[in-house]
């Protein structure tokens, strides 16, 4: 190889290696920002962050990814937080259900029977008293989801061919939001739709989170369930506290 | 290309993309891309940093923001739709161009009936005028053109072209353009079940028998999208974070991507920062079936 072009490559392995150490630079350096204004916010240093109104935000929830679902501690601590902030309703899901299985069971709060009936829930809400404050906590899974609209389709159609077929005669089927809606509170899939989902995982996806309940809601990522901070659940609630929606009108 | 999407609201978000030209431009050196249609292998079409084998297949994209880019330039909401349009027509060229199979895009909702007349008419004419002029590009560039939603409500006219468009294009298979107009995806599950009913009905199915996946072949996309109904990414513009209603059945496992920039100003760097995002993210989902 020539002198030249062995320069030349020499010189482009350089470059490269500039440019990866200045974009991991920039990474760790976004990094450091994000936890030192997590931890600022946390301590109520920004008064904004501190005066927010949180009345828009009457129904939150939760998507966690299921490997990560079985952090109890982190959970747990993720409930405390909200109630801290002085949230009132939050729906906990994950895919595989690691969190019906595991919470429901254990979690110390009374069933709240009342609480599901106004809620259009079925059996999986709690009533919980976490950290001085009453929070309504509604776990769901997967099979609330996609599964629960299939359900809710075959008990339409059941419904709909069991009743009087003669005054029907040769009637064109037909079907309404409401009577679907009707029906997934039926079989306990019914349930409010959140105002603010917040997704802890590595990917940035609702994961089957129940189709029905997410026309409007704002969808933020928080990250790993593993690095989550307060301050950042502070300051999502905050930008969310600003939102303005036209619902398309 | 119907310009589109009358979603317009504002406020930043928690989790989203600035704008990208600050950050992007400067950095990436695209490759120029030929017009979709051409023969070359993808990979020698794709920018620096992408990988063939882990782009999406199926993009979705949620464009807002026509009339907020308007009114920042003073003009009125009709410049701003048309500018929409050249966005999507350049979207759709670099699909084609990189091996994306499908692009679905939400061009006019439900709830945007709403709007005032005016308005409402004048979009309708510009999606049909636009359709109508788009057809012998399609078949010059391989796009097959699918219209989902509730088609009964648009003009007779817009349905007649629509149609037309369809038969003229389907056997057209570099990409799959489908644009929802009047769509709701709440609608569009009440829609496939009452489609389930009619098949129970004439006693090709049983009640009992409707599971997830019988219920999705019923969707409207289920028919539309040729390969996959479901996105792999969905993309936002205008830094809204929600799904305003689209394709709620079929984004549970959708990259979501946001981003501030509006509609109209998205461009090939964005597209590509949407895409770089979607493969670097750890999407592992095994072997669930969705």
């Amino acid at each position: 190889m020539s002198q030249p072009s062995v320069i030349i490559n020499l010189t482009l392995g350089l470059l490269w290696f500039i440019v990866h150490l200045a974009i991991n630079i920039f990474s760790l350096w976004s990094r450091l920002i994000y936890n030192i204004e997590s931890y600022l916010i946390s301590i109520g240093l920004f008064p904004k962050y501190r005066k927010f109104q949180l009345e828009r935000l009457k129904y939150l929830a939760i998507v966690v990814d299921s490997r990560e679902a079985k952090n109890v501690a982190k959970i747990e601590q993720l409930l405390c937080w909200l109630s801290t902030i002085g949230v009132k309703y939050v729906c906990l899901y994950d895919i595989d259900g690691v969190l019906n299985k595991t919470f429901e069971p254990t979690m110390n709060g009374s069933r709240d029977v009342d609480s599901g009936n106004s809620h259009d829930v079925g059996a999986n809400i709690k009533a919980l008293i976490c950290c001085r404050s009453e929070m309504t906590v509604e776990y769901i899974s997967g099979s609330d989801g996609k599964e629960g609209i299939a359900k809710a389709a075959n008990l339409l159609c059941s419904t709909y061919f069991n009743g009087d077929r003669d005054a029907r005669g040769n009637d064109e089927i037909v079907f309404t939001e409401a009577d679907m809606s009707g029906a997934l509170k039926a079989i306990g899939c019914g349930g409010p739709e959140p105002d603010l989902l917040l997704v802890y995982g590595p990917a940035r996806c609702h994961l089957g989170f129940p189709a029905w309940r997410l026309r409007y809601t704002e969808i933020m990522h928080m990250g790993p369930l593993n690095s989550m901070k307060y301050g950042a659940i502070v300051k999502a609630f905050y930008n969310f506290s600003k939102k303005y929606q036209n619902f398309g009108k | 290309m119907p310009p589109l999407l009358l979603l317009p609201s504002h406020c930043p978000a928690a989790t989203h993309q600035p704008p990208t030209s600050a950050r992007r431009r400067a950095s990436l050196a695209a490759l120029p891309c030929p017009r979709a249609g051409a023969s070359p292998a993808p990979e020698a079409l794709l920018p620096r940093g992408l990988r063939a084998e882990s782009l999406p297949r199926h993009v979705a994209v949620v464009m807002d923001g026509n009339a907020r880019w308007a009114r920042a330039r003073g003009l009125p909401s009709s410049v701003g739709h048309e500018a929409g349009r050249r966005a999507l027509e350049e979207m759709a060229r670099l699909s084609g161009a990189w091996g994306i199979r499908a692009l679905t895009a939400f061009a006019f909702s439900n709830e945007n009936w709403s709007r005032p007349k005016v308005e409402v008419d004048f979009l309708m004419g510009l999606f049909e005028q636009v359709i109508h002029d788009s057809v012998a590009d399609f078949l010059r560039e391989g796009i097959r053109l699918r219209v989902i939603g509730d088609l009964s409500r648009l003009p007779v006219s817009l349905q007649k072209i629509s149609r037309e468009a369809e038969e003229a294009t389907r056997n057209n298979s570099l990409l799959d353009l489908t644009l929802a107009i009047s769509y709701s995806g709440r609608r569009e599950i009440v829609q496939a079940c009452r489609k389930l009913a009619e098949k129970v009905q004439s006693k090709a199915l049983r009640a009992e028998d409707i599971d997830e996946e019988l219920f999705a072949d019923e969707l409207a996309t289920g028919r539309a999208s040729g390969g996959s109904p479901y996105p792999d990414l969905l993309i936002r513009t205008s830094g809204e974070l929600r799904l305003s209603n689209f394709l709620l059945w079929q984004s549970a496992y959708s990259e979501l991507f946001f981003t501030d920039t509006l509609w109209p100003d998205f461009g090939e760097a964005d597209y590509l920062d949407a895409l770089s995002s979607f493969q670097s993210r750890d999407r592992r989902f095994g072997e669930r079936k969705f």
